[in-house]
């Protein structure tokens, strides 16, 4: 673990009221603080509909918050230009989406949105990533719809990390990975937050996944925070009834 | 013109003509699709505004005056408007700013320029010319801006995860939604490209055969039906460039936000 470090995305009573399918307004979350720090992974479990996808799309101002405020590097996302913020704050969705072509073409994308000349073949540093990401260096001119679910997963993490983003948000990543897919990409995702010392957001109801990886915990249930802190103490002594109602469950069945 | 004098209808000419039309009533009757009604209802407006079409051009052109001849043709765009509100209703955010924007930069940019450079009425507002080639502009425009813009909110309806991962991947909501920009554009030109392509070998064009039968030379009406097919596509192409690329950010906010 990485001692000391600076905090660099923060969460100030955040709040998102949506409107339901009747048209009235439902708290979807609700004053929730949150402190993401370079070089760590803050894991966030809890039930489904509890918000989580929703406090994902907020960090990165996919959509904007109906209260409260997020501060990259301590200055409020909406003073930001959207182009600068979504470049330095990486989100990969839960559903992996893979543009039509190769996985080169894939991962020469970034570059071209944003106006940077496209990495070949020979990149060291796309060849370095990919291996990071456990992606072999000889599918760069496979079809990336051909690739697994898991795969597909892995290229839109890769994805993300080629133009050097600050912030990593990742949405429910294990959702369609089996124990050891999960396990590998775990590593994956350590190794990549330390070497670049990214702050790292995961949200989930994998709770192994939660377990292996995370260096701060907080369980959202209902768009609250209930309880947060060290993953050790949280899994040892949850405080709150529904955090232990949550942990009992048998496993796979947190959904 | 040196031609012979055209043949003129008389009324019974025309209603043994509507005959045609009796009989195709009568086969929808007959077969029960249920659209008998229609058909005839459809007929009697059309009958009814091509006469007063007649009545109004007879008279913008006696006039000869610029006025009457503009005023016809901000009618023509206000009917226009009207079919693509039609179409289009409830579909398009910002609807008549977008559409009256792209139409008059669209079809009055292509009509300007052909009366300057390609065909020169004098004096510049001959309704003789002016109407007519507009018409056919306009008409053939607002045809490929409404398979452009349904095209355009299919793709961004079908494409949301695609356009907000690309968003994500710092893509500006322009470069986000390229693919259904190219496939909205692409829907509006084809029907024209189709049309150009069969153009004279499957069916002689409306207004070529309208000027062979009023006994023009027939490689004039040729010259004529190129030069305005040219004007049509270049339209078709403005106006619906025009249109997509205001249309598609009433899809985004100010901070690039996709609208739900």
């Amino acid at each position: 673990m990485v001692a000391a470090s600076e905090s660099v995305l923060q969460l100030n009573g955040l709040g998102k009221i949506r409107r339901n399918e009747q048209g009235k307004e439902v708290p979807v979350l609700r004053d929730v603080d949150l402190t993401l720090q370079a070089g760590r992974i803050t894991v966030v479990i809890g039930p489904s509909g509890g918000g989580k996808s929703t406090l994902v799309r907020l960090l990165n101002r996919l959509e904007e918050p109906s209260s409260g405020q997020v501060l990259l590097n301590g200055q409020d996302v909406r003073h930001y230009d959207p182009l600068q913020l979504r470049r330095q704050v990486a989100l990969v969705a839960q559903k992996p989406f893979v543009f039509n072509g190769t996985v080169l073409h894939n991962l020469q994308r970034p570059f071209a949105f944003q106006g940077h000349t496209l990495p070949t073949e020979d990149d060291p540093q796309l060849l370095e990533l990919l291996t990071l990401c456990q992606l072999s260096t000889d599918w760069l001119q496979r079809d990336a719809r051909s690739l697994s679910v898991g795969q597909q997963q892995r290229l839109c993490l890769a994805r993300s990390l080629v133009t050097g983003p600050k912030v990593l948000l990742l949405d429910e990543p294990t959702s369609a990975l089996d124990r050891p897919t999960v396990t590998r990409l775990a590593d994956s995702l350590r190794e990549v937050c330390y070497k670049r010392r990214l702050a790292m957001l995961l949200v989930t109801h994998d709770l192994h996944l939660a377990k292996i990886i995370a260096d701060q915990l907080a369980y959202l249930e209902d768009g609250r925070i209930l309880e947060q802190g060290l993953p050790a103490e949280l899994f040892a002594r949850p405080r709150s009834i529904a955090l232990q109602s949550f942990l009992a469950l048998p496993a796979g069945m947190q959904d | 013109m040196a031609a012979k004098e055209i043949l003129e209808l008389a009324p019974l000419d025309l209603f043994w003509a509507y005959g045609a039309l009796l009989l195709a009533a009568a086969l929808a009757w007959f077969c029960r699709i249920g659209q008998a009604r229609d058909l005839l209802w459809g007929s009697l407006r059309m009958v009814l505004q091509l006469l007063a079409v007649g009545y109004a051009l007879r008279w913008i052109f006696a006039a000869s005056h610029p006025l009457p001849t503009l005023l016809m043709l901000l009618v023509m765009c206000g009917f226009a408007l009207q079919i693509m509100v039609g179409r289009l209703r409830h579909k398009l955010p910002g609807f008549y700013r977008i559409v009256s924007l792209s139409l008059f930069a669209g079809c009055g940019g292509v009509t300007l320029y052909f009366c300057l450079l390609v065909v020169v009425p004098s004096p510049w507002y001959e309704p003789r010319y002016l109407i007519p080639l507009a018409g056919m502009i306009i008409g053939n425009s607002i045809n490929g801006a409404c398979l452009a813009v349904e095209r355009l909110v299919a793709e961004m309806t079908e494409r949301k995860a695609e356009i907000e991962t690309a968003l994500c991947l710092g893509a500006s909501p322009r470069s986000a939604c390229q693919e259904p920009l190219r496939k909205a554009f692409r829907a509006a030109l084809l029907p024209t490209i189709n049309t150009m392509a069969a153009m004279g070998v499957v069916f002689l064009p409306g207004m070529m055969t309208g000027q062979i039968l009023s006994g023009t030379d027939p490689l004039i009406a040729v010259k004529y039906q190129i030069a305005i097919m040219c004007a049509i596509v270049g339209s078709v192409a403005l106006t619906s460039a025009v249109l997509l690329l205001q249309a598609y950010r009433a899809y985004f906010t100010d901070a690039h936000q996709l609208r739900y």
